[in-house]
C-alpha cells in the first residue's frame, strides 16, 4: 500500500493580502513532506471549503492578518458544518491575540499559531492531528 | 466505506465521494480499487484532454481557457493537475489552482490536484483511476495536465483521447526543446504567447527544428494568445476533429490499452519486487558481491530475474 | 532581530559577518580600504545638496528643516479617523499618513458581502467623498501633506482628495498629496491588487500625467521598496526592485510623450530602516547616489532637482516581535536612528503594537515622541551626514551600490521587472529567502531577543486597539443614506461617461472626479474598472 500522504490547503480567507507568513508555511510543509495546495489570496469561505472538498485534503490552515479571524472562523465551521465535513483539521494562524484563542478553540478549530510560532511546532502540530 | 456505497453516491454526483475515492486510490486503498471495478465498465465517453508541454509554456492557462469555453457551451468539467513530487522531502506543491481563475468561475467543474507521487512518466499512478471517477461523476470532458518532463511507458497519452503539446514561439534553443521531452509531440500542437515579438518568425523556427527531426509535422498546429483567450476556439474545433479521427482507430486504440496495462503490471512488479528484496537474504549476498566486484551487476540481475520467474520469488539458496 | 549571518568560533568570537546583501564585513577598515574601492570625494559623495547627492538632498540637511513625521493612522469611521489625525497634530505631527480598511483598498463599498467583518478594521472605511469631507473637515489641506495609502485603486481615491479639497476652498494646486499608487509592488508583496499588470500600470500613469497638470504640488508615485523587503527581500533587492518599478511608471509616462524632467520629481520612495545598522545607512547612501546616477544616464533627466531621492524611511515591521512587547519601542529608537543617519525627509515607526494589531493612540504617541527626541534632544540635527568619510561606511556604501546594480541586472536580463512580476520570479524569490529567513530564526543564526535568545516565560498581553462592530454598523448606513439622497441620474450618467473614458483609453482622472463630486461610491467606480479590465492573475509560487 502507497504511503498516505498528509495533504493540506494553506487558505488566505478574506481581502487580506499580506501572505509572506503563509507562503512560508506552505514551502514548510512541502519540506516537511506533506502535499501542500495555497488558494492564493483574496478567497472566500465558500471558495476555499469547495476546493478542501474537491482536494480531500486532512487539514485547512487559515492565515489571518488583518484582524478578523473570528468572523472568518466562524463563517468556515458553518460552512463545515453544513456540509457535513467537520473531519477536516482547522488551523488558524497570523495576528491573533491570546485572547482570541479560546474563542476559536470553542469553535472547534483544531490549534492556532500566532505570528511567531516556530515552524517546527506547526508540523509536528498537523501531524499530530491528523494521527487522532 | 463500503465500495458499493461509495461508487453509488459517486455516480449521483458526490463530490465529497468522488474526492474521496481519489484519494484511496492515490493511497493504494483497497476500497478505492474495488469503487474503480464497479465504476470502470461504464466509462468510456467522456472526452479526455491531455496536456504537455514545458514548464512556463502556459498549459495551466491554456487548461483554465479550454475548461471555461467548454463550461459555455454547457458541459461538466473536470480537471486533473499533476505536480512533480520532490525526490529529497516526498512533500508536493500544488500551484495549478490558481492559474485556472476562469474556470473556477464554471458551474460544477471539478478541480483536483495530485502529485505524481514518483511515478515514472510525468503523471500520477492515479490518474487514471482519477478519469473513471470523475466520469462517473459526470465530467463529460476531462482534462488532465502532466508535468510535462520525462518520457517513459506510462505517458500521458494512454490515458487521454488526445493530446495537445503547448510550446511558445519564445522557447529558444534546441535544448529546452529537448528538456521539455518533445520526443512525442501530441496529437495537436498550441503555439501560444503569439504576442510576444517576432512570434510568427520565431514559431517558423521551432517548427522547421521540430521538422528537421522529426521529419514532416502532420499533426494540426493552432496559435493561441492563451492569456486573452484568443484561438482557444479554434483549438476545440481542433480538437473535436481530432477526437473523431481518434474513434476511428481502433487497432491503435487496443495498443494503447494494452501499453498501459503493461506499464500497470510493470509498476505493481516494481514494487513488489523491491518490498520482496529489500530483506532477502540472497539479494544482499549477491549484492555484496557486486560491491566487492565479485560479481557483474547484469549477471546479478539476470540470475535474480530467472530465479523469481521459475520460482515466484528469490529462493533462499540459489544452484 | 539581527539580520546579518554571524560565524563564530566556539568562544563567541567573531569570525566573519556576512551581511544580507552578501557583503562581508571586516573587523577593521583604514585608509587602505579608501583606496581600494577608489573613493573620489567628489565623484562617489560631493558636498550635500550637490549632485550625486550621496551625502542628502539639501545642503543642510536637518538644520535648514527636521524630518517630517507622518504616523500611519486610520481606523473605523473617517470621523474617528478625523479625531486621531488631530490627536496626531495637537502633538506635533507634520504630517498625515492615511490607513484605508481592506475593503476600501480592494474596490469594495462596505455594504458589499466580500467586506463582512473587515469594514474599518485595519484602516478608514470609505465608500463615497462624503467620508472625505469628515475625514478631512478642520485639517489644512494647504500646509499638511497627505499620504494615502492606497494602490489599486489610487485614482479613485486621489480623485476623492482633490474633490474634498475643492469643496473645502483649497485650490488643486496648493494640495500635497501622496498617494501611494505603487501596484507593482502590491504583485509582489502586499496583495491589495485588482485588475492586471497593464490595465494597473496605465492607471498609474493617469494619475502621474494628471497631477503634472492638475496638482503640481502631489506626488502621485510613492514607490515602496518597503513591502518588498517586509516580503524578504535583501537590502539591496529592495531598492534595486524599486528603482525598477519606478522605471516601468516612468516608462509609461514618456510613452505619453512627456519628458522625464516634466514628470519625475514627483516619483517618492517608501523604504524600510529593519535590518543592520551599518547595511542601512549605506543602503540609503547608495541609493540616493544611484538614482541620481541612473536618472541622468537612462532618461537624461537635467534639473537637480529632479534628481533627488525622496521619500519616507521607516517602519520597521518585519523587526518587531511579539514576544517582549516593549523591547519594540527599544527596536523603534534605534530604527529611527537609523532613519536619521541615512538622512530621511520624512518618516515613520511601526508601534510596538504592530505585532498584534494596528496602533492605540497610546503607542502611536510613543513612536511619535521617539522621533521628535531624535530631533530634540540627542544633536541629529546637528550637522549633514555625520557617518560621512567613515572608512567602514564609505566602503560600504559603495560594495552595496554595487550589489543595488547586480540585483538590477538580474531582473533585467530575466526580462524587466513587468515580466518578473507577473511570472511570479521575484515572489517566487522572495518567498524562499523569507522561508530561509525563517528557519534561520528556528535555527538561531538569526538572533531575535525574547524569542530565540534571552526568552522570558509566557509573553504578557498589551493594551490592544478594539475593533468596534457598531463604527462599520455606522458606516454601512451611512452609505445607506447617500445613496438614497444623491441624485440618481448623475450617477448614472458619470459612470457612463467614466465607462466610455475607459474603454476609450482616456485619461480616466477628470471622469473620476465628476464621479466623486455626485458621490458615486468606490465601488462603482472600481466595478467600471472591474468590468473592462479583468482581474490580476496572481502568479503561482512555485
Amino acid at each position: 500500500m502507497a504511503e498516505k500522504r498528509i495533504k493540506v490547503l494553506v487558505a488566505k480567507p478574506g481581502l487580506d493580502g499580506h501572505d509572506r507568513g503563509a507562503k512560508v508555511i506552505a514551502l514548510a510543509l512541502k519540506e516537511a513532506g506533506m502535499e501542500v495546495i495555497y488558494t492564493g489570496l483574496h478567497k472566500t469561505i465558500d471558495q476555499i471549503v469547495n476546493i478542501a472538498i474537491q482536494e480531500d485534503v486532512d487539514v485547512i490552515g487559515l492565515s489571518i492578518m488583518s484582524g478578523a479571524h473570528i468572523p472568518l472562523t466562524r463563517k468556515l465551521m458553518e460552512k463545515l458544518k453544513e456540509l457535513g465535513i467537520q473531519d477536516k483539521k482547522i488551523f488558524v494562524g497570523g495576528v491573533i491575540p491570546s485572547k482570541d484563542i479560546p474563542k476559536l478553540k470553542e469553535m472547534g478549530v483544531e490549534g492556532v499559531f500566532p505570528g511567531g510560532t516556530p515552524i517546527e511546532e506547526i508540523i509536528s502540530a498537523i501531524k499530530a492531528s491528523v494521527k487522532k | 466505506m463500503n465500495p458499493n456505497d461509495l461508487a453509488e453516491r459517486i455516480i449521483s454526483g458526490d463530490e465529497k465521494a468522488a474526492s474521496r475515492a481519489i484519494s484511496m486510490i492515490e493511497n493504494g486503498e483497497e476500497t478505492g480499487f474495488e469503487v474503480l471495478s464497479k465504476l470502470y465498465p461504464k466509462t468510456g465517453t467522456s472526452f479526455r484532454i491531455g496536456v504537455t508541454g514545458s514548464p512556463g509554456a502556459g498549459k495551466s492557462t491554456i487548461i483554465d481557457r479550454l475548461a471555461f469555453c467548454y463550461g459555455k457551451k454547457g458541459k461538466k468539467i473536470g480537471v486533473i493537475a499533476i505536480d512533480p513530487t520532490s525526490i529529497k522531502t516526498k512533500g508536493a506543491f500544488f500551484g495549478d489552482r490558481l492559474r485556472l481563475k476562469n474556470a473556477e468561475k464554471i458551474e460544477g467543474i471539478f478541480i483536483r490536484s495530485m502529485a505524481h507521487r514518483g511515478f515514472s512518466g510525468g503523471i500520477s499512478k492515479a490518474a487514471l483511476g482519477a478519469e473513471c471517477i470523475l466520469e462517473a461523476l459526470g465530467k463529460e470532458i476531462i482534462i488532465v495536465e502532466s508535468v510535462g518532463v520525462g518520457q517513459t511507458e506510462l505517458s500521458i497519452s494512454l490515458i487521454s483521447d488526445v493530446v495537445i503539446t503547448v510550446l511558445t514561439p519564445d522557447f529558444g534553443d534546441e535544448i529546452q526543446l529537448m528538456k521539455a521531452g518533445l520526443l512525442d509531440i501530441g496529437d495537436i500542437i498550441v503555439m501560444n504567447k503569439m504576442d510576444i515579438p517576432n512570434a510568427e518568425e520565431k514559431a517558423k523556427d521551432i517548427i522547421h527544428y521540430l521538422e528537421s527531426i522529426k521529419g514532416e509535422i502532420s499533426v494540426p498546429l493552432v496559435k493561441t494568445i492563451a492569456r486573452q483567450g484568443q484561438g482557444v476556439e479554434l483549438l476545440i474545433d481542433t480538437l473535436e476533429q481530432e477526437r473523431e479521427k481518434k474513434l476511428k482507430e481502433e487497432k491503435e486504440n487496443k495498443e494503447k490499452i494494452k501499453t498501459l496495462v503493461i506499464a500497470l503490471i510493470k509498476e505493481e512488479m516494481e514494487k513488489g519486487i523491491e518490498e520482496m528484496m529489500e530483506k532477502n537474504i540472497t539479494f544482499n549476498d549477491l549484492l555484496a558481491q557486486v560491491i566487492s566486484k565479485k560479481l557483474d551487476p547484469y549477471y546479478m540481475a539476470r540470475l535474480v530475474v530467472s530465479n523469481i520467474l521459475k520460482n515466484g520469488k528469490l529462493e533462499e539458496t540459489l544452484g | 532581530m539581527s539580520t546579518a549571518r554571524y560565524i563564530k568560533n566556539d568562544r563567541d568570537q567573531i569570525l566573519d559577518v556576512i551581511l544580507e546583501s552578501g557583503i562581508h564585513v571586516k573587523p577593521v577598515y583604514t585608509p587602505k580600504d579608501l583606496e581600494e574601492i577608489g573613493f573620489l570625494y567628489e565623484e562617489d559623495l560631493n558636498d550635500p545638496g550637490k549632485y550625486p547627492f550621496t551625502r542628502g538632498i539639501h545642503p543642510l540637511g536637518y538644520r535648514s528643516r527636521a524630518w517630517t513625521t507622518r504616523q500611519y493612522t486610520g481606523f473605523g469611521t473617517p470621523k474617528e479617523t478625523n479625531e486621531r489625525f488631530k490627536f496626531m497634530i495637537s502633538h506635533g505631527q507634520t504630517g498625515l499618513n492615511v490607513a484605508f480598511d481592506l475593503p476600501t483598498q480592494m474596490g469594495y463599498d462596505s455594504d458589499d458581502p466580500m467586506s463582512e467583518g473587515e469594514v474599518g478594521r485595519v484602516g478608514m472605511a470609505v465608500d463615497t467623498v462624503r467620508d472625505f469631507e469628515i475625514a478631512f473637515e478642520g485639517i489644512e489641506l494647504d500646509k499638511i501633506g497627505v499620504g494615502l495609502t492606497i494602490n489599486a485603486v489610487a485614482s479613485i481615491i486621489l480623485a476623492m482628495f482633490q474633490a474634498v479639497a475643492e469643496k473645502y476652498g483649497y485650490d488643486s494646486k496648493s494640495i500635497s498629496a501622496t498617494p501611494q499608487n505603487d501596484i507593482l509592488k502590491e504583485m509582489i508583496g502586499r496583495g491589495a491588487w485588482i485588475f492586471p499588470v497593464e490595465h494597473a500600470i496605465r492607471l498609474t500613469g493617469d494619475i502621474m500625467e494628471y497631477s503634472m497638470k492638475v496638482m503640481p504640488k502631489t506626488n502621485p508615485v510613492s514607490v515602496c521598496g518597503y513591502h518588498i523587503r517586509e516580503s524578504g527581500a535583501t537590502p539591496a533587492q529592495e531598492i534595486a526592485y524599486a528603482f525598477l518599478i519606478a522605471f516601468a511608471y516612468i516608462d509609461e509616462v514618456v510613452k505619453r510623450g512627456y519628458e522625464p524632467d516634466e514628470f519625475v520629481g514627483g516619483i517618492t520612495f517608501n523604504f524600510n530602516v529593519f535590518g543592520n545598522i551599518w547595511e542601512q545607512v549605506a543602503k540609503f547612501r547608495a541609493a540616493r547616489k544611484l538614482w541620481a546616477k541612473l536618472l541622468r544616464e537612462r532618461y537624461n533627466v537635467k534639473k537637480d532637482r529632479n534628481l533627488f531621492l525622496r521619500g519616507i524611511f521607516g517602519g520597521g515591521g518585519y523587526g518587531l516581535t511579539k514576544a517582549q512587547p516593549e523591547n519594540n519601542i527599544v527596536r523603534g529608537a534605534y530604527y529611527a536612528l537609523v532613519a536619521a543617519l541615512s538622512g530621511a525627509q520624512t518618516t515613520a515607526l511601526c508601534s510596538y503594537d504592530e505585532a498584534y494589531t494596528i496602533p492605540t493612540p497610546h503607542s502611536a504617541l510613543i513612536s511619535l515622541r521617539t522621533l521628535q527626541i531624535l530631533m530634540d534632544e540627542m544633536g541629529l540635527r546637528d550637522t549633514v551626514d555625520p557617518l560621512a568619510g567613515s572608512y567602514f561606511i564609505e566602503t560600504l556604501t559603495k560594495q552595496m551600490e554595487e550589489k543595488i546594480i547586480e540585483e538590477m541586472e538580474k531582473v533585467e536580463r530575466y526580462g524587466g521587472i513587468i515580466k518578473a512580476v507577473s511570472d511570479g520570479y521575484i515572489q517566487r524569490m522572495l518567498a524562499r529567502q523569507a522561508y530561509e529567513i525563517e528557519r534561520g530564526i528556528e535555527k538561531g543564526e538569526l538572533l531575535k531577543v525574547g524569542v530565540n535568545i534571552h526568552v522570558e516565560g509566557e509573553p504578557k498581553e498589551v493594551e490592544l486597539h478594539e475593533y468596534n462592530e457598531e463604527s462599520a454598523r455606522m458606516q454601512i448606513e451611512s452609505l445607506k443614506e447617500i445613496k438614497r439622497r444623491r441624485s440618481q441620474s448623475d450617477v448614472k450618467r458619470a459612470l457612463k461617461d467614466l465607462e466610455k473614458a475607459t474603454k476609450d483609453g482616456k485619461n480616466v482622472m477628470p471622469y473620476l472626479l465628476d464621479c466623486c463630486k455626485v458621490y458615486c461610491t468606490l465601488g462603482e467606480m472600481t466595478n467600471v474598472f472591474r468590468d473592462i479590465f479583468g482581474e490580476f492573475q496572481e502568479p503561482s509560487l512555485f
